[in-house]
């Protein structure tokens, strides 16, 4: 398994963490690719559902960020 | 208990006479030994329906939700705790309601009765703290201490919260029960054992979502069960689609669950799922100091935002 | 959420929350390193996926 990469789900608030992956990305940091973010138009969208959803879809963890 | 029955009764009919309510909800016998159900009477003359005995487990304030009568119901001190939540949750007014409050001294568990008996029963009754029960192979006397449901032996609010008549005066609250043992001994266990843990006990659940109905709490107008777009979680009895739904379901009465034992109760493969919800209960106490459905006047944990909230499970 | 999912056997480090302000994009990288850290250490999520049907 010395070639698995994690999956890391990521649901980001538009207006904060969603903001700063924008500002990240035009300031061109790097960051490792292995979150794949979700936008939600605020952290209150969040649902536990969504989580077990991408937990019984494959992901290998759940971030959510406000 | 038999007294009770009376003052129950005594108190159904001077409300239904006096139209203080269109309706109350208590129990009668059911068709089988143990398995008493509620009864929704209307007349006065009827009355004498209403019992009160040690198996009268079922949550009554399942019945009120988005009523719009007024209506008597007959209430333990967890039955209380969950109108009080109905009533938090605008699911029924509290000028609708007058609750007969009854001290409660816990509720028979008929699994453990049935489990060293012989074959069927056939009659049950009950004088002080002496449950006799009559079965195909023969008779056998119970201490009631000792098949007391597990929810009940570790109750620390039998009298009812609110209430409008008392069919007689409070009963001693237990102090000196661990209420979460059970709860503990899980967290004590690695991850692994945790999962080998849960994955024994969901096993045999054919997913009747009978623990969903007799649940007071599960009034959503579509469950998340049913939805299908987004599906949340497969109907099949695969152990994940099991997992998925007893996770979901516990965490929708997070901060609302009073452990009145009635999922268990109505589980016809005995699942002890309470465990998942009274460790968000235990959480609930720990983190906010919350326990649900004591009073009026404040609101549920989960409902309002405190600064001093805790949160150190955030980056 | 996290404490229920912990109970039931999943590892606490696959659920992450953050509080990260739309100006904060450095703390955005560190947090996305340490999550990425972390995850990649405990290895491939095993629980709570949904296998596909077995066909016969």
């Amino acid at each position: 398994m010395s070639d698995w990469e994690p999956k890391i789900v990521s649901f980001l608030c538009n207006w904060c963490s969603y903001g700063a992956a924008d500002l990240a990305g035009v300031s061109r940091m790097e960051y490792p690719p292995n979150v794949r973010v979700v936008r939600i138009p605020c952290t209150g969208r969040m649902s536990p559902k969504f989580a077990l959803a991408a937990l019984r879809e494959g992901a290998d963890a759940v971030w959510v960020s406000g | 208990m038999s007294t009770y029955t009376d003052k129950i009764r005594e108190i159904a009919q001077r409300l239904l006479k006096e139209c203080r309510v269109e309706m109350v909800i208590g129990f009668r016998q059911g068709s089988m030994p143990m398995m008493n159900e509620p009864c929704f009477v209307r007349k006065p003359e009827e009355v004498d329906r209403l019992v009160w005995d040690s198996n009268c487990g079922i949550n009554l304030a399942n019945y009120l939700t988005n009523r719009k009568e007024k209506i008597g119901i007959v209430a333990k001190g967890c039955d209380s705790r969950n109108i009080v939540t109905h009533i938090l949750e605008n699911k029924v007014k509290r000028e609708q309601l007058v609750i007969i409050g009854v001290p409660c001294q816990g509720m028979i568990d008929k699994r453990k009765i049935a489990a060293s008996i012989q074959g069927e029963i056939l009659a049950v009754s009950e004088t002080g703290g002496q449950i006799k029960v009559k079965s195909a192979g023969g008779e056998k006397s119970f201490n009631k201490n000792e098949v007391l449901q597990q929810n009940c032996s570790v109750c620390v609010h039998r009298n009812p919260v609110i209430h409008d008549e008392m069919v007689a005066a409070p009963v001693a609250e237990q102090t000196d029960v661990d209420q979460y043992a059970d709860v503990n001994a899980i967290e004590a266990m690695s991850t692994e054992e945790r999962w080998e843990f849960f994955e024994k006990l969901l096993a045999p659940c054919i997913r009747c979502y009978a623990c969903r109905n007799a649940c007071p709490l599960c009034y959503c107008p579509t469950c998340f069960v049913d939805e299908s777009k987004p599906q949340w979680v497969g109907k099949s009895q695969d152990p994940m689609d099991v997992r998925t739904f007893h996770f979901l379901r516990a965490f929708h009465c997070a901060g609302r669950c009073t452990d009145c034992g009635a999922c268990e109760r109505a589980c016809p493969v005995g699942i002890n799922m309470r465990l998942l919800t009274k460790k968000l209960n235990k959480d609930c106490l720990e983190l906010y100091g919350w326990q649900a459905g004591l009073n009026l006047d404040s609101r549920p944990a989960l409902d309002v935002y405190k600064a001093n909230d805790p949160e150190d499970f955030i980056h | 959420m996290k404490n229920l999912l912990v109970t039931m056997g999943i590892d606490p480090d696959r659920l992450h929350f953050s509080w990260i302000s739309s100006a904060e994009s450095t703390k955005f990288v560190k947090v996305v390193n340490e999550i990425t850290a972390k995850v990649k250490a405990i290895g491939p999520n095993q629980r709570f996926v949904k296998k596909e049907a077995k066909v016969a």
